[in-house]
């Protein structure tokens, strides 16, 4: 009996050690992640990192309605521009942006989210660039993955700089300082850049990537390709006031690609497939972005709160001036009475009727927000191209070339519209009267006023003092920079604020 | 527990021997404090080793031989009471409960310890405080009870229990919860699964003598909950029935009435033009004002016209009056609440034979909320056997089921369909019903002839503005929407002892604890986020946690010396499973599953996995009764760590002296008792930074239409590891004058590698990194006191006192500052100390907010700066306004008074709990001071505002354009945590023992509890505990529950 005991307390403490368990078993591994080495082992991996930041385009980021990638960064551009008029406070969305608010408010999400957003894009693109060379994978397959993270990182900075610093002057030295240059996946604190180095950067990522993607067919248009790297190269040109370059460069881009039909020009601007897009994000069902979708702000059909109560309507001064003709296809894209009767199906009783509001985007249905977001058309390098050549000087009839080709393609009765014969300034105010409404909500005109250092001017037209009360902001004004979010300024010791 | 213990020890190591041919006396040993017969209580003949035990109503019946003089009741927990024969037959004893309790028994890590000899710092709550309580999740049994212990509210929400902290905050980033242990297990599920009248009793373990054995997650404390067991020699059946009415117990805000408000908003205007940076005349501007009024505003519910509301002086017309049916429809609040209804309901079979016991349980509790759609329906069973068939051998089976169903009030933060949030901000002057905006009349729907919801947007009504959440109707979605989960729960514990070599026991523990859940939303398709399609939302989560320990426990006495060893092995294993399904476009009316959607918006599971595993050890010494000595040491690893720093080593000594045993204190006869004990150790927290913290990461799950794509989610840290506390603790335990005890306690607990979510610049692309960083230290006082106040004859007053301090401070930081919403951390100061903007006050000339200014570069900076009173340089942005501390919110003083009042049968006991110092950042009431936003509520204090040149005041100017700027956070809006609360009262009545014996039932109790009576703070409205960093939020707050309650015991 004893002996059985002493075996029992044998048993017992083996039971504790042989209890043990396998080394293995604190190993556990997340199964909604993946590792980053396997990220980068082969090209086809690497290709899912790049279709990660195309995804970044059009998904919903910091859990924010007004978040949706850079779609919703182009309401914003657009907000604190003249010819976006909020035809009443709505839900709230934006009015902060409209008064020209929350981008000099450092702690408002709105000032922040570009911020956020474009070196989010930089982070996810570094990885790529600086890992894909070890990939396993034909060269081919990394010149198309490191090309476009090339595109993302200049894409990136050029919107970063346009925002957060002082404009770039032709012929400065332009010292001032610009926005920190991230070049490797660094999380320590970065100093700013001057504008003059992070714009020298940006080309340099864009000639390189164009290099890259030169032989690039793409399989559809969220994906970039050289000529998306042109004309984001032409865009930089044009904020550079670099107008020989800028030309060339859209002229560059644009080449072999058409303009859209007038019949397309009037289906909503919610499809990729149309041939004049150059580059696009396509959103399927299960990546709907119900409120924090472009089209659940900037739409007249989708039944959100926002448009319902506060549809986005044109500057009336600028649909109503006299140079466009009645029949041109633009202007079939807004309503002056505001009652939309050509939109099938009609518009619901309970969605508030405003004088000059859009239909010009157009969601998939009134209970599904989706739709392809556009980022580049041809129609812009053609705008370049005129603007660039008119202000070069000397230079009117290409300018002339371009426009008239433009405003023919946009006339729904042939020969309704007669060529434009303007010279000097008048050619330059034509062009810009074409360029505010062909791009109308599509995110260029606070980038716009800044880089042709032009005071914002609201009134005489539709807008509201009470929903902007900002009617006019002076050229140069310290509004025109915005602020360094808190979040950036708190995290990092070597950001300097800019004048408050 | 005590009473059971008690009756196990004697029936293992008692012998008793009863001899014949005697005298025959019984009688009934009752409690002093509640009347009660009690089981078990060791009746025996002085000087003898006669003796017999009670039974379960507490009636004994003896045989003492001829010639005994005396009879000797005792019983743990109660005084040793000797009562002479005199020849009587029957003889009825009352028991004192004994202050002192030294041989009650404490449930503490892997065993349990007898109080007088323990060496570490537990604390424990027993049975009888938590029955008589509408609780339904136990947690809230511990706020007040012990010191050292800060909890933060209970949500008005049913089955909602209270966020516990134990001796200050041990983490930044990582878990500051304490690890709760049900019957030896580690227990991650809900703790409201455990039904409260199954619980025998909650330990809290304190300090690392008593938490160490846990290791790996002791850092913040353990609270070890045992259930119920049979009793033997005992069969009983326990009905018990109550029944609570319950209500809000913070009211609301102070806000303006619909007069003023429409003065308050015409001054918003008026000032947004005459301070714009173009300035608008100021004729031209109140002419605006007056004209714009409802433009800005939408709602005229006055009798006098839109432009006749405020005339251009900014007064209001004095013949404006609210229209018809408007005055009777404008409180939000009224339609979403209810008076809520709380039912609960028990049946318990208890008992056992010599050689196993069991305890079953089955109870059903119906809780509805006084919100609207929130409610709390829960059915529990518990099995609880243990049978011991041969001496050397004893297992024991306890399994529990679960299940509950509850409809969620949504609560927190700005949703829309948040009803509190909502209510609170909307202005006065916004209708619930939709009205005839000429006769005020409500408007009825033609068709089912009831009043139609008013969504602020109706063609042919006015339209409420984005400050009043147009568009959305939070009575409507509350009554048209789903939001509820089902949680079905299966838990199991089971355990073999093995006793051998006389002084050997070797157990093994198996667990498991399955929770099913199934949670779903339902969003309308009339109004609100599902509008105009529908949608639906499942969750379904599985929940698998497994734990095996083995134990070897060695226990021997050597004449005054004795030793206990334990030596074991745990394995825990936890997985959870997820899946959710997300649709939209409602097909059929009424179904809101996901099948009767068009189109899926979002379809994802995962599955995360957790595992730990610990070898530890414990010895005890016992020399003479006197000196005490303990050790423990744990080694455990966690799979949340790289391979290479995952396994952490933990451990305790500690040592007690009872000083009453010694004979310089045996001379001083007033004092009872007298204990000094110490501890030191070291324990570890892993949890709370995610499963992969150390592992560089990319999401999947991020395509760009069906291209398959990921993104970076983290960087690698492979040096993250353990976040450690060393404790320090030392405590007198006294006993004095026969009717005081108490305690005096001071602890300091150091925290090193803090685990971190570092934020990272915004340029990084990244927001934050997990690391180990810093150090801080929390240090206090914890002093109790029990006094019983009166005693005389069948009446006894106790008053029981605990308070506490906890200093809480960082002592090293990688970085010189973090910072991290209202607070920053920095060394020397406390992880809650608030980093705001420096108010300054209100601009006599202007009315503009001034804030401290953060003066760089004066020339850049001088449009927004001012010098007021001569020298001091304030600014008008909120830019450049400069932060500093200003204040914490970690209070000076923190305590719980229980008043209990008995007398014969009844009982009346007060629970009252208080905070003194300390600061809140009233977020919600910064929100309702608001500088004139179209359509948000204010509060009544914004009508201190200034309104002109000269005006003295702290509330700035309404001015619709510098909301973000006039009421950026600040100091402004800091207000005093201090509060005094009555938490709990019952009055309880036990029937007299031979009433109901008369009617065949062992005793009967009836009592009235109310919760939450009663709050005094600094701010009608303000919970002070909302959360331990001292901010506020639209929450559902507290219940007032007022229960009346019967249980009968056959």
């Amino acid at each position: 009996m004893k002996r059985a005991k002493y075996n029992i307390l044998i048993m017992a403490a083996l039971a504790i050690l042989l209890g043990s368990c396998e080394k293995s078993y604190l190993d556990t591994v997340p199964t909604d992640q993946v590792s980053s080495e396997s990220a980068f082992t082969t090209t086809t991996n690497a290709m899912q990192a790049l279709n990660g930041i195309h995804r970044m385009m059009f998904q919903q980021h910091n859990s924010r309605q007004d978040q949706s990638g850079e779609g919703g960064i182009n309401i914003y551009r657009d907000m604190m521009g003249e010819d976006l008029v909020c035809t009443a406070a709505g839900n709230g969305w934006h009015n902060n942006v409209y008064k020209w608010l929350d981008h000099r408010n450092i702690q408002s999400t709105a000032d922040y989210a570009p911020w956020y957003l474009y070196y989010r894009f930089t982070a996810n693109a570094n990885m790529i660039i600086n890992n894909i060379d070890n990939a396993v994978g034909p060269e081919a397959e990394k010149n198309i993955i490191k090309g476009q993270a090339l595109v993302y990182r200049a894409w990136s900075h050029f919107n970063l700089v346009q925002l957060y610093a002082k404009r770039y002057v032709k012929g400065a030295q332009n010292t001032q300082l610009g926005v920190p240059l991230m070049l490797t996946n660094n999380i320590d604190g970065q100093p700013r850049n001057t504008v003059e180095e992070v714009y020298a950067q940006v080309l340099t990522d864009l000639d390189e990537a164009i290099v890259l993607l030169q032989d690039y067919n793409r399989a559809n248009k969220s994906h970039m390709n050289a000529a998306v790297a042109k004309g984001i190269k032409a865009r930089v040109a044009l904020a550079k006031q670099d107008y020989v370059n800028a030309a060339a460069w859209a002229a560059d881009a644009r080449a072999g690609l058409p303009l859209m039909s007038t019949a397309q020009y009037t289906t909503g601007f919610n499809d990729y497939t149309n041939p004049e897009w150059m580059w696009g994000s396509h959103v399927i069902p299960d990546q709907t972005t119900y409120f924090y979708s472009f089209f659940a702000y900037m739409s007249r059909n989708f039944s959100s709160t926002n448009i319902r109560g506060n549809p986005k309507a044109i500057n009336s001064l600028l649909y109503d001036n006299p140079i466009f003709t009645d029949t041109d296809v633009r202007k079939a894209n807004f309503d002056p009475t505001g009652q939309h009767a050509t939109l099938n199906p009609p518009l619901p009783s309970n969605f508030t009727r405003f004088p000059y509001t859009n239909q010009k985007f157009l969601a998939a249905g009134g209970a599904d927000s989706r739709g392809d977001v556009v980022y580049m058309r041809v129609a812009e390098m053609y705008l370049i191209e005129a603007e660039a050549y008119a202000r070069m000087g000397g230079h009117d009839d290409e300018a002339l070339a371009a426009l008239n080709t433009l405003r023919e393609a946009r006339e729904t009765v042939p020969g309704n519209y007669v060529p434009s014969i303007n010279t000097g300034q008048d050619l330059i105010d034509e062009i810009m009267l074409n360029r505010r409404l062909e791009l109308w909500g599509e995110g260029f005109r606070f980038t716009d006023l800044k880089r042709l250092d032009q005071a914002l001017d609201r009134t005489g037209a539709n807008h509201q003092i009470n929903l902007c009360v900002e009617m006019t902001i002076p050229a140069g004004d310290t509004r025109w920079q915005w602020l360094i979010p808190k979040q950036e300024m708190d995290a990092n010791p070597e950001m300097v604020q800019n004048e408050l | 527990m005590k009473k059971i213990l008690m009756i196990f020890v004697l029936v293992l190591t008692t012998t008793i021997i009863v001899f014949g041919q005697a005298v025959q006396i019984s009688g009934i040993v009752t409690s002093q404090e509640d009347g009660l017969g009690i089981p078990g209580v060791s009746v025996t003949v002085k000087g003898t080793t006669i003796g017999v035990l009670t039974a379960a109503d507490g009636a004994y019946s003896l045989s003492v031989p001829p010639g005994s003089n005396t009879l000797v009741f005792s019983f743990i927990g109660m005084k040793k009471t000797e009562v002479e024969i005199q020849g009587r037959t029957r003889i009825d004893v009352v028991l004192q409960p004994d202050l002192i309790a030294m041989d009650e028994v404490v449930v503490i890590g892997y065993g349990t310890a007898r109080r007088g000899s323990y060496t570490g710092s537990a604390a424990q709550i027993e049975s009888k405080k938590i029955e008589t309580r509408p609780i339904t999740d136990v947690s809230q049994a511990i706020e007040g009870t012990n010191p050292g212990i800060q909890v933060t509210s209970a949500s008005g929400q049913p089955g909602s229990g209270q966020s516990i902290r134990i001796r200050g905050f041990g983490s930044v980033s990582a878990s500051n919860d304490p690890l709760y242990i049900v019957d030896g297990v580690p227990y991650a599920l809900s703790i409201s699964n455990l039904n409260p009248n199954d619980i025998e009793s909650i330990s809290i373990l304190k300090d690392a003598a008593s938490s160490a054995i846990y290791g790996n997650r002791a850092a913040n404390g353990v609270v070890l909950i045992t259930t119920k067991r049979g009793s033997r020699d005992r069969t009983s059946i326990q009905f018990t029935v109550s029944q609570g009415l319950s209500t809000r117990s913070i009211p609301e805000y102070e806000r303006v009435s619909p007069l003023d408000y429409y003065q308050l908003m015409w001054e918003s205007h008026y000032f947004s033009q005459v301070y714009a940076s173009t300035p608008v005349d100021p004729a031209i501007a109140a002419q605006n004002a007056t004209n714009g009024l409802i433009k800005n505003i939408g709602y005229n519910i006055t009798t006098v016209a839109d432009n006749a509301i405020v005339g251009t002086d900014g007064k209001l017309n004095t013949s404006a009056k609210i229209l018809g049916d408007y005055a009777k429809d404008l409180n939000w609040q009224d339609p979403i609440m209810r008076t809520g209804h709380r039912g609960d309901y028990g049946i318990t079979f208890n008992g056992g034979t010599d050689k196993s016991d069991y305890y079953v349980s089955i109870g059903y509790l119906n809780d509805k909320g006084y919100v609207l759609k929130s409610d709390y329906e829960r059915y529990t069973g518990r099995v609880n056997i243990n049978t011991q068939p041969r001496k050397w051998i004893r297992t024991g089976l306890n399994i529990s089921g679960t299940m509950t169903e509850s409809n969620v009030a949504s609560q927190g933060g700005t949703a829309y369909v948040n009803p509190f949030f909502f209510t609170r901000n909307m202005g006065p002057i916004y209708p619930v019903y939709q009205h005839n905006p000429s006769t005020g009349e409500y408007l009825i729907d033609p068709v089912t002839n009831d009043w139609l919801f008013d969504l602020g947007n109706v063609p042919g009504l006015p339209v409420r503005p984005g400050g009043a959440s147009v568009g959305r109707h939070v009575v409507a979605e509350t009554l048209w929407n789903d939001d509820l989960y089902k949680r079905n729960v299966l838990g199991a514990r089971t355990y073999v002892d093995i006793f051998f070599l006389k002084d050997f026991k070797f157990t093994i523990n198996l667990s498991s604890d399955v929770n099913a859940y199934n949670g779903g939303s339902f969003e309308n398709k009339t109004v609100g986020d599902g509008a105009p399609a529908g949608r639906g939302d499942r969750v379904n989560t599985l929940t698998t946690i497994y734990n095996i320990n083995q134990l070897l426990n060695y226990s021997k006495t050597f004449g005054v010396q004795s030793v206990e060893l334990l030596l074991g092995h745990e394995s825990y294993d936890y997985t959870y499973n997820y899946l959710r399904g997300f649709r939209q476009g409602l097909i059929v009316d009424g179904n809101t599953e996901l099948i009767n959607f068009t189109t899926t918006n979002s379809l994802t599971s995962y599955t995360d996995k957790y595992r730990s595993e610990g070898y530890f050890s414990r010895l005890n010494y016992n020399f003479g009764e006197k000196y005490f000595f303990s050790a423990s040491f744990r080694r455990d690893g966690s799979s949340s760590f790289y391979k290479d720093n995952r396994w952490g080593n933990f451990w305790s000594v500690s040592a007690a002296w009872r000083l009453d045993a010694e004979d310089f204190i045996k001379a001083m006869p007033w004092i009872d008792m007298a204990k000094l004990r110490a501890s030191y150790g070291e324990t570890g927290n892993d949890s709370g930074i995610g499963y992969y913290a150390w592992q560089a990461l990319y999401n999947l799950g991020r395509n760009n239409a069906d291209e398959p794509g990921f993104q970076q989610a983290s960087l690698s840290n492979i040096d993250l590891t353990w976040e450690s506390n060393n404790s320090v603790d030392v405590a007198l335990e006294f006993g004095l004058f026969k009717r005081i005890t108490g305690s005096l306690e001071f602890y300091h607990r150091i925290s090193s590698n803090l685990l971190f979510s570092v934020p990272l610049p915004s340029s990084s692309g990244l927001t934050s990194i997990s690391r180990n960083v810093g150090t801080m230290y929390n240090q206090g006082i914890e002093f109790r006191l029990g006094v019983d106040a009166v005693k005389r004859g069948d009446f006894n007053w106790n008053i029981d006192v605990n308070m506490s301090t906890v200093k809480n401070e960082i002592t090293k930081l990688p970085q010189e500052e973090i910072i991290q919403g209202t607070k920053k951390l920095m060394v020397g100061h406390s992880i809650y100390d608030f980093w705001l903007r420096d108010w300054y006050g209100v601009d006599p000339s202007d009315g503009s907010a001034l804030y401290d200014a953060d003066v760089k570069d004066f020339a850049t900076q001088e449009s927004n700066l001012r010098i007021v009173n001569g020298t001091d340089t304030v600014t008008i942005s909120h830019n450049n306004a400069k932060y500093h501390y200003a204040g914490t919110s970690i209070p000076d003083l923190m305590g719980g008074i229980t008043n209990t009042f008995t007398y014969k049968g009844i009982s009346l006991s007060v629970l009252s709990t208080f905070q003194l110092g300390g600061q809140i950042y009233d977020g919600s009431y910064a929100s309702l001071m608001h500088s004139g936003t179209y359509g948000t509520a204010q509060h009544v204090d914004i009508l201190k505002r200034w309104q002109k040149p000269g005006d003295i005041t702290d509330v700035p100017r309404l001015d619709n354009k510098q909301t973000s700027v006039f009421g950026a956070q600040s100091d402004r809006f800091l207000v005093s945590a201090s509060y005094f609360s009555i938490r709990s009262v019952t009055l309880s009545y036990n029937l007299p023992v031979n009433l109901t014996q008369s009617i065949g039932v062992n005793n009967a109790r009836v009592w009235l509890s109310g919760e939450n009576l009663l709050l005094l703070n600094a701010r009608k409205g303000l919970d002070p505990q909302y959360s331990f960093a001292g901010t506020t939020n639209h929450v559902y707050t507290p219940s007032r529950i007022i229960t009346a309650g019967i249980s009968v015991t056959l």
